[in-house]
């Protein structure tokens, strides 16, 4: 897979190169800065490529809208964006048009190393990554009459790893069990939330965020 | 900066209201009986006039003159005593019936007479160029007045001694062309004074201001033109004209007139001067009173400016404590500067129209006197707190632009560090295949150094909303309603970044208000609107809970109103009785 990389911390940058050509990814670009990246992806445009929010000059929002136009104009390029905090409000903005090929986490994930390949592949062939500390958040809040009560504690793990776009396999690996029992788990979470039913995985991660905000 | 001192050459009085005397009732008598003498001699020695064809018209003529010169000018000096217009018009009024004595019968009086003759003329530009202090300020006034004189009375003396009438007892020797010379180019340059006269009282007009103050004022310019008809009937005496009979009878209606048009003029300086009367009700009514717009009503000069000295600071201020320079002498407004003990306590800007009335400033600024010292007090207290608010503004500003560099250093530098410290930790161990135990300690470590990063981050979102600078308002809310303890409903209404310290000051409201519901509320949800309105942002929130919000005791609502208050914004909480609770908060975002 061919990768290029946006990120300004050396450190941070040599890791990750490091980790994703060990894990047999090609990193065809590692840059500083957003507007490098872009004219990269406009000259040859990778399969992935990998921005930090946080880039010079002004160490605003550089990245995110690096991010953006390569969704808007370049949508046969996965994104996966890196930050130390994760907004949701962001999160929703990345998320606008669809889940399909983007991906956002806190730039220590790299370090779960199984974890953030496996991330990696999953958003480069077209699936999602969304942080599960945005989802974790959203699931502590209190509500008066709240349907996720409802739900039981293996349907609640479900719920988790379906939101930051885990697909169903990956579910069934991760908890140890058969991908009809996660189809079976999933449907009856819909339910339970009212959620109308798609089998789409990436829809679905934008279905239950938006459910979750409300 | 403006001192006192480069002021001092503007025009200015000192306030000198008292030391005009007003003549005794006894002076009055006997100049208007001395008045009544003279136009009673005079007028028979008109009447029993031998050499004029119709002696009873050049009496009523002479009469219609004098007896408004000499009536106004007592009036004047007897209500008006500061103003030697009164004095002056007495004089005219004197010199006036003088023109009749060359047709008198006897030689004396006839010789006296020719002497005289053209003098009235002198005095009346006299007159009309010294309205209204009786007094000529200005170099070139004097310069036409005196040389007025000079030729009226000088080159009268000359002309009679070189013989213009032979008959005049005063003729030294008999010298007729030359007389007749030197008489027309006496008579060519009082036309050319007397059109100087004209011209300087326009020019003194159209100087004096944009909107002419009253319409007396006017009235008087009006009989300026008495000026011209009387050059006229100069130019006339040269040369024998057919028309210079209609030119004398508008000459003496229009010289009789002014008189009683200076007086109503000078009477309307007193009427203006009630006003003064009306400042004191006033400022006994409310010692505290802020006195420009009552001096400005006084003067009947809206555009009047009232400037304090601050000695300490060496500066000047208005009356909201703003900081002003006053004006040099070439623009166009005149100062005056009020002395208290010799220092210099104000400063009133005016329009030049009032310069014609030092009299009625004067009156004014006496009036103003100790309220004037407080007013300064007043002011300098203003431009303290103007500076108390402007440093309180610089400490919030600075303490916002120190968390922001703070926020960033942690970012940059621990955070980037830990990142790094937890990809080389995951790196090892992936390299770890063979020895599980080392593996799991090494994981156990990275996922230490995680949670640590975690609090780190915690700590710095503490210190600054970073997301707020790189994305506004609308994404960082969006974060922080998402982690508030209950569902809220948030609708951002801006279509456009905000200045960064309102931005933050609204971040902060609605995180202290979201805790406090968390908190003290019990409410299952809550609510959070921001919108512009032309001035402010507005932002409302509310909650389903007990109510009973307050910023009073330990609540975080009293740092924020404190820090509200430094911007210009307003808190307002609101408890309605059927439950819940509304804080709304305006922060000006001009």
């Amino acid at each position: 897979m061919r990768i290029a990389i946006a990120e300004d911390s050396m450190l941070v940058r040599e890791g990750l190169t490091r980790i994703l050509r060990e894990a047999d990814n090609d990193v065809v670009a590692a840059f500083d800065n957003a507007d490098d990246l872009l004219r990269e992806v406009q000259r040859t445009p990778p399969d992935l490529v990998i921005v930090d929010i946080r880039l010079p000059p002004t160490h605003a929002d550089e990245g995110i809208r690096a991010a953006i136009h390569i969704r808007q104009h370049h949508p046969e390029v996965a994104v996966l964006v890196l930050s130390q905090y994760v907004e949701l409000g962001l999160a929703m903005q990345l998320l606008s048009d669809s889940a399909e090929g983007v991906g956002y986490l806190l730039k220590d994930r790299i370090g779960d190393i199984t974890e953030f390949t496996s991330a990696v592949q999953r958003v480069a062939a077209g699936g999602s990554a969304i942080d599960p500390k945005i989802i974790s958040a959203l699931l502590q809040r209190r509500r008066s009459d709240n349907p996720l009560t409802h739900l039981t504690p293996r349907e609640r793990d479900v719920l988790k790893l379906m939101a930051t776009g885990t697909s169903n396999q990956g579910i069934a690996d991760r908890l140890v069990i058969s991908t009809r029992a996660v189809e079976k788990y999933v449907s009856s979470i819909f339910d339970k939330l009212g959620i109308p039913s798609t089998r789409n995985e990436s829809r679905r991660v934008i279905a239950v965020l938006l459910y979750l905000r409300t | 900066m403006s001192r006192p001192d480069a002021a001092s050459d503007l025009p200015r009085s000192q306030i000198d209201l008292l030391s005009s005397r007003r003549p005794s009732a006894r002076t009055l008598w006997l100049t208007g009986a001395a008045g009544v003498l003279v136009v009673t001699v005079f007028s028979i020695v008109g009447a029993t006039s031998e050499r004029l064809p119709h002696p009873a018209v050049g009496v009523i003529i002479v009469c219609w003159v004098t007896v408004p010169y000499l009536a106004s000018g007592l009036i004047a000096w007897w209500r008006r005593p500061a103003s030697r217009l009164g004095l002056l018009m007495l004089a005219a009024g004197f010199a006036t019936p003088l023109a009749l004595l060359p047709v008198a019968n006897n030689k004396v009086l006839v010789s006296i007479g020719q002497l005289f003759e053209v003098l009235p003329a002198a005095m009346y530009l006299h007159v009309f160029l010294a309205y209204p202090t009786g007094r000529l300020r200005r170099w070139p006034e004097r310069l036409v007045v005196v040389s007025c004189y000079v030729a009226a009375l000088g080159l009268t003396a000359v002309k009679i001694a070189l013989g213009s009438s032979p008959s005049n007892i005063f003729t030294v020797s008999v010298h007729p062309v030359a007389a007749l010379r030197l008489g027309q180019v006496q008579f060519a340059l009082i036309s050319a004074l007397l059109l100087c006269g004209a011209a300087l009282l326009y020019l003194r007009r159209r100087a004096a201001g944009r909107s002419p103050r009253r319409f007396s004022a006017l009235l008087v310019d009006a009989f300026g033109l008495a000026l011209v008809t009387l050059a006229a009937l100069s130019i006339g005496g040269i040369r024998a004209w057919s028309g210079i009979g209609i030119v004398q009878g508008v000459t003496s209606v229009t010289l009789g007139l002014a008189p009683v048009a200076f007086l109503v003029a000078l009477l309307d300086l007193r009427l203006a001067r009630t006003d003064v009367g009306g400042l004191l009700i006033e400022l006994d009514r409310d010692p505290t009173l802020d006195l420009q717009a009552p001096l400005a009503r006084a003067l009947h000069d809206p555009s009047l400016q009232l400037a304090y000295w601050l000695p300490d600071h060496d500066t000047w201020i208005d009356q909201a404590g703003g900081r002003v320079t006053l004006p040099g002498p070439d623009q166009r407004r005149s100062i005056q500067m009020i002395y208290r003990d010799h220092e210099p306590v104000a400063a009133l800007l005016y329009d030049p129209a009032l310069d014609d009335e030092h009299e009625l400033l004067n009156a004014v600024s006496a009036a103003a006197g100790i309220a004037l010292e407080n007013g300064r007090l007043r002011a300098e207290l203003r431009a303290k707190l103007q500076q108390l608010q402007s440093s309180r503004v610089r400490v919030l500003e600075a303490g916002r632009r120190e968390r922001q560099r703070l926020e960033r250093d942690l970012h940059d530098g621990a955070q980037q560090r830990l990142v790094g410290i937890v990809i080389q930790l995951g790196l090892l161990e992936n390299q770890t295949t063979t020895d599980a135990q080392t593996k799991r300690r090494l994981t156990k470590t990275r996922q230490e150094v995680s949670e640590s990063l975690d609090q780190l981050r915690d700590i710095a979102r503490g210190i600054y909303p970073a997301v707020l600078s790189g994305h506004g308002l609308a994404i960082a809310l969006e974060s922080l309603t998402a982690s508030a303890a209950v569902p809220v409903s948030l609708r951002v209404g801006l279509t456009e970044r905000l200045p960064e310290p309102v931005e933050v000051a609204a971040y902060y409201v609605v995180s202290e208000a979201l805790t406090n519901i968390a908190k003290h509320a019990h409410a299952s949800s809550a609510t959070v609107d921001l919108e512009r309105d032309t001035e402010n942002l507005i932002v409302e929130i509310t909650d389903d809970g007990i109510g009973g919000a307050n910023t009073v005791g330990g609540s975080g609502l009293r740092g924020l109103s404190d820090r509200l208050d430094v911007l210009g914004g307003k808190l307002h909480i609101a408890n309605p009785a059927h439950g819940g609770a509304k804080l709304r908060v305006e922060i000006p975002c001009a």
